[in-house]
Protein backbone atom coordinates (compact mmCIF):
# COMPACT_ATOMS: atom_id res chain seq x y z
CA UNK A 1 0.00 0.00 0.00
CA UNK A 2 1.46 3.77 -1.03
CA UNK A 3 1.02 6.32 1.70
CA UNK A 4 -1.31 7.90 -0.70
CA UNK A 5 -3.54 4.57 -0.20
CA UNK A 6 -2.45 4.31 3.28
CA UNK A 7 -3.44 7.60 4.12
CA UNK A 8 -6.78 7.48 2.22
CA UNK A 9 -7.50 4.50 4.22
CA UNK A 10 -6.66 6.06 7.79
CA UNK A 11 -9.41 8.81 6.98
CA UNK A 12 -12.00 6.70 5.34
CA UNK A 13 -12.02 4.56 8.46
CA UNK A 14 -12.26 7.86 10.80
CA UNK A 15 -14.72 9.07 8.91
CA UNK A 16 -16.79 5.78 8.63
CA UNK A 17 -16.12 4.71 12.29
CA UNK A 18 -18.45 7.36 13.64
CA UNK A 19 -21.07 6.44 11.36
CA UNK A 20 -21.36 2.84 11.88
CA UNK A 21 -22.72 3.74 15.37
CA UNK A 22 -25.49 5.66 13.97
CA UNK A 23 -26.01 3.07 11.66
CA UNK A 24 -26.34 0.49 14.04
CA UNK A 25 -28.51 2.80 16.48
CA UNK A 26 -30.80 3.21 13.51
CA UNK A 27 -30.86 -0.65 12.22
CA UNK A 28 -31.97 -1.70 15.73
CA UNK A 29 -35.01 0.74 16.53
CA UNK A 30 -36.04 -3.11 15.43
CA UNK A 31 -34.56 -5.52 17.33
CA UNK A 32 -32.16 -7.90 15.56
CA UNK A 33 -29.06 -10.33 16.83
CA UNK A 34 -25.94 -9.98 15.36
CA UNK A 35 -25.99 -11.67 12.36
CA UNK A 36 -29.30 -10.65 10.79
CA UNK A 37 -28.22 -6.94 11.80
CA UNK A 38 -25.04 -7.41 9.87
CA UNK A 39 -26.97 -8.33 6.84
CA UNK A 40 -29.73 -5.64 7.20
CA UNK A 41 -26.77 -3.27 7.34
CA UNK A 42 -24.96 -5.17 4.23
CA UNK A 43 -28.63 -5.38 2.09
CA UNK A 44 -28.38 -0.95 2.64
CA UNK A 45 -24.92 -1.31 1.49
CA UNK A 46 -23.35 -1.09 4.97
CA UNK A 47 -21.02 -3.73 5.17
CA UNK A 48 -19.10 -4.30 8.51
CA UNK A 49 -16.85 -6.52 9.29
CA UNK A 50 -18.00 -9.59 11.93
CA UNK A 51 -14.98 -8.52 14.16
CA UNK A 52 -16.10 -4.17 14.47
CA UNK A 53 -20.15 -5.10 14.90
CA UNK A 54 -20.68 -7.67 17.36
CA UNK A 55 -17.98 -5.75 19.94
CA UNK A 56 -19.81 -2.22 19.11
CA UNK A 57 -22.69 -3.95 20.00
CA UNK A 58 -21.62 -5.04 23.60
CA UNK A 59 -19.85 -1.26 23.71
CA UNK A 60 -23.38 0.79 22.78
CA UNK A 61 -24.97 -1.44 25.48
CA UNK A 62 -22.56 -0.75 28.19
CA UNK A 63 -22.73 2.78 27.44
CA UNK A 64 -26.95 2.33 28.46
CA UNK A 65 -27.37 2.86 24.54
CA UNK A 66 -29.20 -0.44 23.68
CA UNK A 67 -31.00 -3.14 25.71
CA UNK A 68 -30.86 -6.96 24.99
CA UNK A 69 -31.97 -10.42 26.22
CA UNK A 70 -30.95 -13.59 25.63
CA UNK A 71 -34.05 -15.63 23.41
CA UNK A 72 -34.46 -19.22 21.83
CA UNK A 73 -34.99 -18.73 18.16
CA UNK A 74 -34.49 -21.63 15.40
CA UNK A 75 -33.54 -24.03 18.02
CA UNK A 76 -30.31 -21.41 19.18
CA UNK A 77 -29.91 -19.17 21.92
CA UNK A 78 -29.28 -15.53 19.84
CA UNK A 79 -29.02 -12.10 22.09
CA UNK A 80 -31.12 -9.70 20.43
CA UNK A 81 -30.46 -6.22 20.97
CA UNK A 82 -32.87 -2.58 20.18
CA UNK A 83 -32.20 0.74 20.86
CA UNK A 84 -32.63 1.60 24.62
CA UNK A 85 -35.14 4.38 25.67
CA UNK A 86 -31.80 6.66 26.55
CA UNK A 87 -30.27 5.33 23.34
CA UNK A 88 -33.71 6.74 21.37
CA UNK A 89 -33.24 9.90 22.81
CA UNK A 90 -29.31 10.39 21.52
CA UNK A 91 -30.20 8.55 18.43
CA UNK A 92 -32.69 11.72 17.71
CA UNK A 93 -29.70 13.74 18.55
CA UNK A 94 -27.10 11.91 16.31
CA UNK A 95 -29.10 11.99 13.80
CA UNK A 96 -29.93 15.55 13.49
CA UNK A 97 -25.97 16.46 14.29
CA UNK A 98 -25.45 13.73 11.05
CA UNK A 99 -28.10 15.93 9.03
CA UNK A 100 -26.66 19.19 9.59
CA UNK A 101 -23.18 17.78 9.07
CA UNK A 102 -24.23 16.22 5.64
CA UNK A 103 -26.07 19.27 4.65
CA UNK A 104 -23.63 21.70 5.35
CA UNK A 105 -20.94 19.27 3.52
CA UNK A 106 -23.42 18.94 0.31
CA UNK A 107 -23.86 23.04 0.40
CA UNK A 108 -19.62 23.08 0.30
CA UNK A 109 -19.96 20.67 -2.53
CA UNK B 1 -17.59 -27.93 12.67
CA UNK B 2 -14.24 -28.56 13.87
CA UNK B 3 -12.40 -25.49 12.91
CA UNK B 4 -14.95 -23.16 14.33
CA UNK B 5 -14.73 -24.50 17.71
CA UNK B 6 -11.12 -23.99 17.69
CA UNK B 7 -11.38 -20.44 16.60
CA UNK B 8 -13.87 -19.97 19.06
CA UNK B 9 -11.42 -21.75 22.10
CA UNK B 10 -8.21 -19.77 20.63
CA UNK B 11 -10.65 -16.21 20.89
CA UNK B 12 -11.90 -17.67 24.52
CA UNK B 13 -8.60 -17.41 25.29
CA UNK B 14 -8.31 -13.54 25.01
CA UNK B 15 -11.50 -12.32 26.14
CA UNK B 16 -12.29 -11.01 29.41
CA UNK B 17 -12.59 -13.14 31.66
CA UNK B 18 -16.14 -12.10 33.78
CA UNK B 19 -17.74 -12.02 30.53
CA UNK B 20 -15.66 -14.31 27.92
CA UNK B 21 -18.85 -17.22 28.20
CA UNK B 22 -21.34 -15.10 27.50
CA UNK B 23 -19.58 -12.78 24.63
CA UNK B 24 -18.79 -16.78 23.39
CA UNK B 25 -22.12 -18.03 23.51
CA UNK B 26 -22.99 -14.49 21.38
CA UNK B 27 -20.12 -15.17 18.72
CA UNK B 28 -21.03 -18.86 18.31
CA UNK B 29 -24.56 -18.27 17.67
CA UNK B 30 -23.75 -15.28 15.44
CA UNK B 31 -21.62 -17.25 13.65
CA UNK B 32 -22.94 -20.83 13.62
CA UNK B 33 -26.30 -18.14 12.02
CA UNK B 34 -23.80 -16.96 9.33
CA UNK B 35 -22.42 -20.20 8.51
CA UNK B 36 -25.62 -22.14 8.01
CA UNK B 37 -26.34 -19.69 5.55
CA UNK B 38 -23.78 -20.11 3.47
CA UNK B 39 -24.01 -23.53 3.30
CA UNK B 40 -27.51 -23.08 2.52
CA UNK B 41 -26.75 -20.48 -0.17
CA UNK B 42 -23.74 -23.31 -1.85
CA UNK B 43 -26.42 -26.41 -1.20
CA UNK B 44 -23.35 -27.90 0.34
CA UNK B 45 -21.32 -27.75 3.56
CA UNK B 46 -17.90 -25.37 3.39
CA UNK B 47 -15.27 -27.31 2.38
CA UNK B 48 -11.64 -27.07 4.75
CA UNK B 49 -10.45 -24.64 2.06
CA UNK B 50 -13.55 -22.33 2.18
CA UNK B 51 -13.96 -22.58 5.75
CA UNK B 52 -10.57 -21.86 6.63
CA UNK B 53 -10.98 -18.95 4.28
CA UNK B 54 -14.38 -17.63 5.96
CA UNK B 55 -12.54 -17.91 9.04
CA UNK B 56 -9.59 -16.23 8.37
CA UNK B 57 -11.71 -13.35 7.05
CA UNK B 58 -13.22 -12.81 10.37
CA UNK B 59 -9.83 -12.25 11.59
CA UNK B 60 -7.37 -13.18 13.77
CA UNK B 61 -8.36 -14.86 17.75
CA UNK B 62 -6.66 -12.10 19.25
CA UNK B 63 -7.44 -8.82 17.59
CA UNK B 64 -11.19 -10.04 17.75
CA UNK B 65 -11.22 -10.76 21.25
CA UNK B 66 -9.40 -7.62 21.80
CA UNK B 67 -11.97 -5.41 20.64
CA UNK B 68 -14.33 -6.65 23.26
CA UNK B 69 -11.78 -5.81 25.96
CA UNK B 70 -12.56 -2.00 27.38
CA UNK B 71 -11.30 0.80 24.44
CA UNK B 72 -8.36 2.08 27.07
CA UNK B 73 -5.20 4.18 25.60
CA UNK B 74 -1.93 3.76 27.78
CA UNK B 75 -1.75 7.65 27.15
CA UNK B 76 -4.55 8.87 24.95
CA UNK B 77 -4.33 12.54 22.51
CA UNK B 78 -5.92 14.90 25.05
CA UNK B 79 -2.89 13.81 27.21
CA UNK B 80 -0.31 12.94 25.27
CA UNK B 81 1.20 16.60 24.33
CA UNK B 82 1.63 17.26 28.40
CA UNK B 83 2.99 13.90 28.87
CA UNK B 84 5.54 14.45 25.59
CA UNK B 85 6.21 18.19 27.52
CA UNK B 86 7.09 16.50 31.26
CA UNK B 87 8.72 13.39 29.75
CA UNK B 88 11.76 16.41 27.87
CA UNK B 89 11.54 18.05 30.50
CA UNK B 90 11.62 15.17 33.38
CA UNK B 91 14.39 13.56 30.65
CA UNK B 92 16.57 16.44 30.85
CA UNK B 93 16.34 17.39 34.24
CA UNK B 94 17.60 13.78 34.97
CA UNK B 95 20.14 14.05 32.65
CA UNK B 96 21.22 17.35 34.45
CA UNK B 97 20.97 15.90 37.49
CA UNK B 98 22.92 12.87 37.00
CA UNK B 99 25.82 14.48 35.15
CA UNK B 100 26.26 17.17 37.98
CA UNK B 101 26.04 14.12 40.61
CA UNK B 102 28.47 11.74 38.85
CA UNK B 103 31.06 14.99 38.08
CA UNK B 104 31.27 15.58 41.99
CA UNK B 105 31.68 11.95 42.18
CA UNK B 106 34.58 11.27 39.90
CA UNK B 107 36.43 14.71 40.73
CA UNK B 108 35.57 14.08 44.52
CA UNK B 109 39.44 13.82 45.89
CA UNK B 110 41.05 13.24 42.90
CA UNK B 111 41.11 13.34 39.43
CA UNK B 112 38.88 10.99 37.35
CA UNK B 113 39.95 8.05 35.59
CA UNK B 114 39.06 7.32 31.84
CA UNK B 115 37.37 4.11 32.86
CA UNK B 116 35.50 5.89 35.57
CA UNK B 117 34.42 8.50 32.95
CA UNK B 118 33.33 6.43 30.43
CA UNK B 119 31.55 3.96 32.78
CA UNK B 120 29.66 7.30 34.15
CA UNK B 121 28.51 8.08 30.20
CA UNK B 122 27.80 4.79 29.62
CA UNK B 123 24.94 4.79 32.29
CA UNK B 124 23.28 8.03 30.69
CA UNK B 125 20.63 5.24 28.48
CA UNK B 126 20.49 3.88 31.64
CA UNK B 127 19.29 6.87 33.81
CA UNK B 128 16.73 8.18 30.65
CA UNK B 129 15.16 4.55 30.12
CA UNK B 130 14.20 5.03 33.77
CA UNK B 131 13.20 8.26 33.72
CA UNK B 132 10.90 7.47 30.55
CA UNK B 133 9.40 4.43 32.69
CA UNK B 134 8.37 6.39 35.94
CA UNK B 135 6.76 9.37 33.50
CA UNK B 136 4.87 6.74 31.53
CA UNK B 137 3.87 5.07 33.99
CA UNK B 138 2.87 7.84 36.12
CA UNK B 139 0.78 9.20 33.04
CA UNK B 140 -0.54 6.18 32.02
CA UNK B 141 -2.12 6.32 35.41
CA UNK B 142 -3.83 10.07 34.85
CA UNK B 143 -5.02 8.37 31.68
CA UNK B 144 -6.50 5.46 33.54
CA UNK B 145 -8.27 7.66 36.05
CA UNK B 146 -9.38 10.69 33.49
CA UNK B 147 -11.30 7.68 31.35
CA UNK B 148 -12.51 6.65 34.60
CA UNK B 149 -13.52 9.76 36.30
CA UNK B 150 -13.41 12.65 33.97
CA UNK B 151 -11.28 15.71 34.11
CA UNK B 152 -12.92 16.89 36.96
CA UNK B 153 -10.59 16.01 40.04
CA UNK B 154 -7.28 17.30 38.17
CA UNK B 155 -5.79 21.03 39.56
CA UNK B 156 -6.76 24.16 37.58
CA UNK B 157 -3.05 24.35 35.20
CA UNK B 158 -0.66 22.09 36.85
CA UNK B 159 1.59 23.09 33.90
CA UNK B 160 3.90 26.38 33.76
CA UNK B 161 1.79 29.25 31.96
CA UNK B 162 4.28 29.39 29.25
CA UNK B 163 3.48 25.89 28.30
CA UNK B 164 0.08 27.03 27.53
CA UNK B 165 -0.99 23.21 27.41
CA UNK B 166 -2.67 22.66 30.97
CA UNK B 167 -6.22 20.86 30.35
CA UNK B 168 -7.85 23.40 31.79
CA UNK B 169 -5.59 26.27 29.90
CA UNK B 170 -6.97 29.88 29.31
CA UNK B 171 -5.96 32.11 26.69
CA UNK B 172 -4.80 34.65 29.37
CA UNK B 173 -2.42 32.13 30.23
CA UNK B 174 -0.35 32.03 27.02
CA UNK B 175 2.81 33.85 27.05
CA UNK B 176 3.45 37.32 25.66
CA UNK B 177 4.15 38.13 21.80
CA UNK B 178 8.05 37.60 21.84
CA UNK B 179 9.40 40.42 20.58
CA UNK B 180 12.77 41.02 18.11
CA UNK B 181 11.87 37.51 17.15
CA UNK B 182 13.27 37.12 14.02
CA UNK B 183 10.79 36.39 11.37
CA UNK B 184 12.92 35.01 8.33
CA UNK B 185 15.24 32.81 10.34
CA UNK B 186 13.93 29.28 11.73
CA UNK B 187 14.07 29.02 15.19
CA UNK B 188 16.66 26.76 16.94
CA UNK B 189 15.05 23.37 18.00
CA UNK B 190 14.47 22.12 20.54
CA UNK B 191 17.00 19.05 20.01
CA UNK B 192 19.80 21.03 19.06
CA UNK B 193 19.23 23.19 22.49
CA UNK B 194 19.82 20.17 24.35
CA UNK B 195 22.40 18.88 22.21
CA UNK B 196 24.01 22.54 23.06
CA UNK B 197 24.01 21.58 26.78
CA UNK B 198 24.97 18.25 26.60
CA UNK B 199 28.17 18.94 24.60
CA UNK B 200 28.65 21.93 26.88
CA UNK B 201 28.49 20.05 29.70
CA UNK B 202 30.84 17.33 27.38
CA UNK B 203 33.27 20.46 26.73
CA UNK B 204 33.62 20.84 30.98
CA UNK B 205 34.57 17.55 31.18
CA UNK B 206 36.88 17.31 28.79
CA UNK B 207 38.55 20.88 30.20
CA UNK B 208 38.23 19.51 33.92
CA UNK B 209 40.12 16.12 32.63
CA UNK B 210 43.02 17.89 31.34
CA UNK B 211 45.28 18.71 33.88
CA UNK B 212 45.07 14.87 34.80
CA UNK B 213 45.15 13.67 30.97
CA UNK B 214 46.89 16.72 29.36
CA UNK B 215 47.13 14.04 26.03
CA UNK B 216 43.35 15.26 25.67
CA UNK B 217 44.78 18.66 24.89
CA UNK B 218 48.27 18.04 23.08
CA UNK B 219 47.85 14.71 21.49
CA UNK B 220 51.36 13.19 21.26
CA UNK B 221 52.72 16.41 21.14
CA UNK B 222 52.53 15.92 25.11
CA UNK B 223 55.71 14.30 24.72
CA UNK B 224 57.25 17.02 23.00
CA UNK B 225 56.00 19.14 25.68
CA UNK B 226 57.57 16.87 28.80
CA UNK B 227 61.33 16.96 27.18
CA UNK B 228 61.21 20.61 26.67
CA UNK B 229 63.09 22.72 29.09
CA UNK B 230 60.17 24.80 29.10
CA UNK B 231 57.05 24.80 31.67
CA UNK B 232 54.02 27.03 32.07
CA UNK B 233 53.62 29.67 34.33
CA UNK B 234 50.78 29.29 37.16
CA UNK B 235 48.90 32.20 35.49
CA UNK B 236 47.57 29.34 32.91
CA UNK B 237 45.89 27.52 35.67
CA UNK B 238 44.18 30.91 36.79
CA UNK B 239 43.73 31.16 33.15
CA UNK B 240 42.06 27.86 32.82
CA UNK B 241 39.86 28.15 35.53
CA UNK B 242 38.30 30.67 33.92
CA UNK B 243 37.94 29.05 30.85
CA UNK B 244 35.79 26.30 33.06
CA UNK B 245 34.01 29.24 34.68
CA UNK B 246 32.96 30.96 31.82
CA UNK B 247 31.67 27.02 30.34
CA UNK B 248 30.26 26.55 33.28
CA UNK B 249 28.03 29.82 33.30
CA UNK B 250 27.05 29.26 29.61
CA UNK B 251 25.62 25.79 29.72
CA UNK B 252 24.23 26.84 33.38
CA UNK B 253 21.84 29.81 31.30
CA UNK B 254 21.44 27.79 28.31
CA UNK B 255 20.22 25.23 30.95
CA UNK B 256 17.63 27.76 32.85
CA UNK B 257 16.16 28.73 29.30
CA UNK B 258 15.41 25.34 28.80
CA UNK B 259 14.19 24.62 32.18
CA UNK B 260 11.89 27.91 31.02
CA UNK B 261 11.07 26.94 27.72
CA UNK B 262 12.57 29.96 26.20
CA UNK B 263 15.70 28.35 24.27
CA UNK B 264 13.89 29.90 21.07
CA UNK B 265 14.11 33.29 22.27
CA UNK B 266 16.98 35.18 20.49
CA UNK B 267 19.14 36.93 23.32
CA UNK B 268 21.63 39.52 21.29
CA UNK B 269 22.51 41.46 23.93
CA UNK B 270 23.10 38.17 25.96
CA UNK B 271 25.37 36.20 23.28
CA UNK B 272 27.10 40.24 23.37
CA UNK B 273 27.66 39.74 26.91
CA UNK B 274 28.99 36.47 26.90
CA UNK B 275 31.72 37.70 24.12
CA UNK B 276 32.61 40.45 26.29
CA UNK B 277 33.26 37.93 29.40
CA UNK B 278 35.07 35.82 27.11
CA UNK B 279 37.55 38.50 26.80
CA UNK B 280 38.54 38.37 30.89
CA UNK B 281 40.71 35.17 30.19
CA UNK B 282 42.73 36.74 27.58
CA UNK B 283 42.83 39.86 29.70
CA UNK B 284 44.40 37.01 32.52
CA UNK B 285 47.24 36.36 30.35
CA UNK B 286 47.98 39.53 28.87
CA UNK B 287 48.17 41.11 32.28
CA UNK B 288 51.09 38.80 32.78
CA UNK B 289 54.29 39.50 30.77
CA UNK B 290 55.89 35.92 31.46
CA UNK B 291 53.95 33.00 30.33
CA UNK B 292 56.74 30.35 30.43
CA UNK B 293 59.76 29.83 32.52
CA UNK B 294 62.61 27.50 32.37
CA UNK B 295 62.07 23.73 34.55
CA UNK B 296 66.07 24.63 35.68
CA UNK B 297 66.81 27.93 35.15
CA UNK B 298 70.20 27.31 37.09
CA UNK B 299 71.34 25.02 33.97
CA UNK B 300 69.51 26.31 31.39
CA UNK B 301 69.44 29.90 31.39
CA UNK B 302 72.20 30.25 28.82
CA UNK B 303 71.16 27.88 26.88
CA UNK B 304 67.50 28.85 25.89
CA UNK B 305 67.05 32.62 28.13
CA UNK B 306 66.87 34.13 24.69
CA UNK B 307 64.88 31.43 23.43
CA UNK B 308 62.14 32.12 26.52
CA UNK B 309 61.97 36.12 25.96
CA UNK B 310 61.22 35.55 22.37
CA UNK B 311 58.73 33.39 22.97
CA UNK B 312 56.99 34.86 25.77
CA UNK B 313 57.03 38.65 23.82
CA UNK B 314 55.57 36.59 20.82
CA UNK B 315 52.64 34.94 22.98
CA UNK B 316 51.91 38.11 25.00
CA UNK B 317 51.72 40.11 21.33
CA UNK B 318 50.00 37.83 19.86
CA UNK B 319 47.51 37.75 22.32
CA UNK B 320 47.25 41.48 22.59
CA UNK B 321 46.78 41.41 18.58
CA UNK B 322 43.53 38.65 19.82
CA UNK B 323 42.19 41.10 22.20
CA UNK B 324 42.14 43.83 20.01
CA UNK B 325 40.37 41.69 17.10
CA UNK B 326 38.14 40.38 19.62
CA UNK B 327 37.53 43.93 20.93
CA UNK B 328 36.70 45.60 17.68
CA UNK B 329 34.31 42.80 16.76
CA UNK B 330 32.38 43.37 20.03
CA UNK B 331 32.52 46.46 19.12
CA UNK B 332 30.85 46.15 15.64
CA UNK B 333 28.34 43.56 17.06
CA UNK B 334 27.16 46.41 19.67
CA UNK B 335 26.80 48.69 17.49
CA UNK B 336 24.53 46.64 14.46
CA UNK B 337 22.81 46.10 17.90
CA UNK B 338 22.57 49.34 18.85
CA UNK B 339 20.98 50.54 15.35
CA UNK B 340 18.93 47.43 15.14
CA UNK B 341 17.60 48.53 18.55
CA UNK B 342 16.90 52.18 17.27
CA UNK B 343 15.72 50.89 14.14
CA UNK B 344 13.07 49.04 15.83
CA UNK B 345 11.95 51.68 18.50
CA UNK B 346 11.65 53.76 15.47
CA UNK B 347 9.51 51.69 13.28
CA UNK B 348 7.03 51.14 16.38
CA UNK B 349 6.50 54.69 16.85
CA UNK B 350 5.29 54.77 13.61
Amino acid sequence: MTLTENLFENLRLELRRGCLSLAVLAQLRREHYGYTLRKALAERGLEIDESTLYPLLRRLEAQGLLTSEWREEDKRNKRFYRLSSDGQQIFAQLLEEWQAINASINSLL
Amino acid sequence: MELLDRYLQSVKKHLPWQRQDDILAELRANLESQLEDKEAELGRQLTPGEAEAWLKQIGPPIQLAARYQPQQYLIGPAVFPIYWYVLRFASLLALIVYSVVSAVLLFAGAYPTLGATFGAILRIPGVLLTTATWVTLIFACIEFSIARFGTGWLPADKFPASAGNGLNWTPSSLPPIEKNAPRDKKPPSYARAVAEVIFGFLLIVWLLAIPAYPFLLFGPGIVYLRLSPFQLEPVWILFGLWIVGLNVFQVSWKLIDLLRGAWQNPQPWRTIAFKAIGLIPILVLISQPVLFSLKHPQLDQQRYGATLDLVNRSVHRGMLCVLAIAGLQLMWEVGVRVTNSYRQRAAAAR
